[in-house]
């Protein structure tokens, strides 16, 4: 994303934006990537293989909590990165979208049903309401992203100047 | 680095406000449930230590040929979210299945950090052709299922179900009434009439216990009683002379034992005399 240079000294009346550099973009992409990855992916997967050590069965599979976290910190690295550009709202909308049929997979799932070691006794937890109340983060993301969209096509780079302000 | 120049008295425009205050209300409400759940882990974790204690049980013959068992247990709750809804459902049938009796506890809420006291009581019947008559008998291993339902922290609903087999002790374990030589005496036959039992429950059994001896044609030969006062793991064995009605023979015909406890009355099956 470019724009011209301002030739004039800003005035009291004007301000400008400044957009970060690809490199600065990518850089500060993945270091949020790394929080998001502890948090998203590797503090579940952690949890997971804790309880499948302690001889019982886990409610997902390892390898999809993985798959579905690395999908969504991909998609969320690449948002970022091209939010100077119209592409953010359809990908602010991409991560909403994954992000709510991961929910809605995790919620096919619940109750959690299993059996403690000695087979005397089963439990089946059910977690289907927190995780519901959970998507309404992807549903208000996916308007965010929509009206984005909107803006982006209608008025480009509006919105550059309050979103990278100088 | 693109640098544009736009006039700062325009503010962002409304389509932009909207979008950015859904995302900090998404940011917002994901901040909120990760601390929620983050806490309820935790919560949850000191909650599994929770202690589950049962007060003495006890067990008393009563009324109506039943054997009532009751006590309370505690649960204490050491996490900081209520324990709500707490229904806690008992069934126990004997070896072969047959439903003796339920119990149903709650619904109830512990609060966080607090203890809650549960009382229980299951009555057993154990009357003569009743479900639970084998239990005045026969130790055996009883089938106790339990259901449990809670919801954790407002949001997590569980289901607990417990299966075991717990043993019974019969306080009539390896009972028999048996009816000896009959001798005769300055004209007067009387029969040796002997009941023995173990006490294998956990109860004092007290009360008495009276028996009549029929003869074949089933005609009432005469009688007696004991008192009784059986500790548990005690042995009840006395012998008692019945003076025979004249004409009337024990042999072929049975005895009819009867317990009497609390004022009621439960009847044993009869025990054939060869």
């Amino acid at each position: 994303m470019s724009a011209p240079s301002a030739k004039a000294a800003p005035s009291p009346e004007v301000i400008g934006y400044r957009v970060p550099s690809l490199g600065y973009r990518i850089l500060i992409a993945a270091l949020r990537m790394i929080a998001s990855f502890v948090l998203f992916v590797a503090l579940p997967v952690a949890v997971l293989g804790y309880v499948h050590s302690r001889g019982l069965a886990i409610p997902i599979s390892i390898a999809a909590v993985t798959t579905w976290g690395l999908v969504l910190l991909a998609l969320t690295a690449a948002r970022y990165i091209l939010k100077p550009t119209v592409a953010y709202g359809p990908l602010s909308i991409a991560v909403a979208a994954v992000f709510f049929a991961y929910l809605y997979y995790l919620v096919s799932l619940s109750p959690y049903r299993f059996v403690l070691p000695g087979g005397s006794a089963s439990i089946a937890a059910g977690y289907s309401l927190f995780l519901e109340l959970l998507m309404i983060v992807p549903v208000v993301e996916m308007i965010a992203g929509v009206l984005t969209t909107i803006e982006d096509v209608a008025w480009p780079r509006e919105r550059l100047p309050f979103d990278y302000p100088a | 680095m693109s640098v544009l120049l736009v006039p700062t008295h325009r503010p962002p425009p409304a389509i932009y406000r909207v979008a950015r205050a859904l995302r900090w209300i998404g940011v917002i409400v994901l901040v909120l449930l990760i601390l929620f759940a983050g806490s309820v882990a935790y919560s949850a974790y000191e909650a599994a230590h929770a202690t589950v204690e049962s007060r003495q049980l006890t067990g008393v013959l009563v009324a109506n040929g039943t054997i009532d068992i009751s006590g309370s247990f505690t649960l204490s709750n050491p996490g900081i979210y209520p324990i709500g809804g707490l229904e806690l459902a008992v069934h126990v049938a004997n070896e072969t299945g047959v439903h003796l009796a339920s119990v149903v506890v709650g619904p109830d809420t512990i609060d966080g950090g607090s203890t809650g006291l549960f009382p229980i009581s299951l009555q057993l019947p154990i009357s003569a052709s009743s479900a639970a008559e084998s239990l005045l008998f026969l130790d055996q291993y009883l089938m106790v299922r339990a259901w449990a339902n809670v919801t954790y922290a407002y949001l997590f609903p569980l289901s607990v179900s417990l299966s075991e087999n717990r043993s019974w002790g019969a306080p009539f374990e390896g009972f028999s009434a048996t009816a000896g030589t009959p001798t005769l005496s300055n004209g007067t036959v009387t029969t040796p009439v002997t009941l023995t039992w173990t006490n294998h429950a956990s109860f004092v059994e007290q009360g008495s216990i009276s028996f009549v001896v029929e003869s074949a044609s089933q005609a009432n030969c005469g009688g007696g009683a004991f008192s009784m006062d059986v500790a548990p793991g005690a042995v009840f064995d006395q012998t008692q002379g019945v003076t025979m009605s004249t004409g009337c023979s024990p042999a072929g015909g049975q005895i009819l034992v009867s317990l009497s406890v609390g004022g009621s009355t439960t009847t044993f099956p009869p025990e054939p005399i060869p």
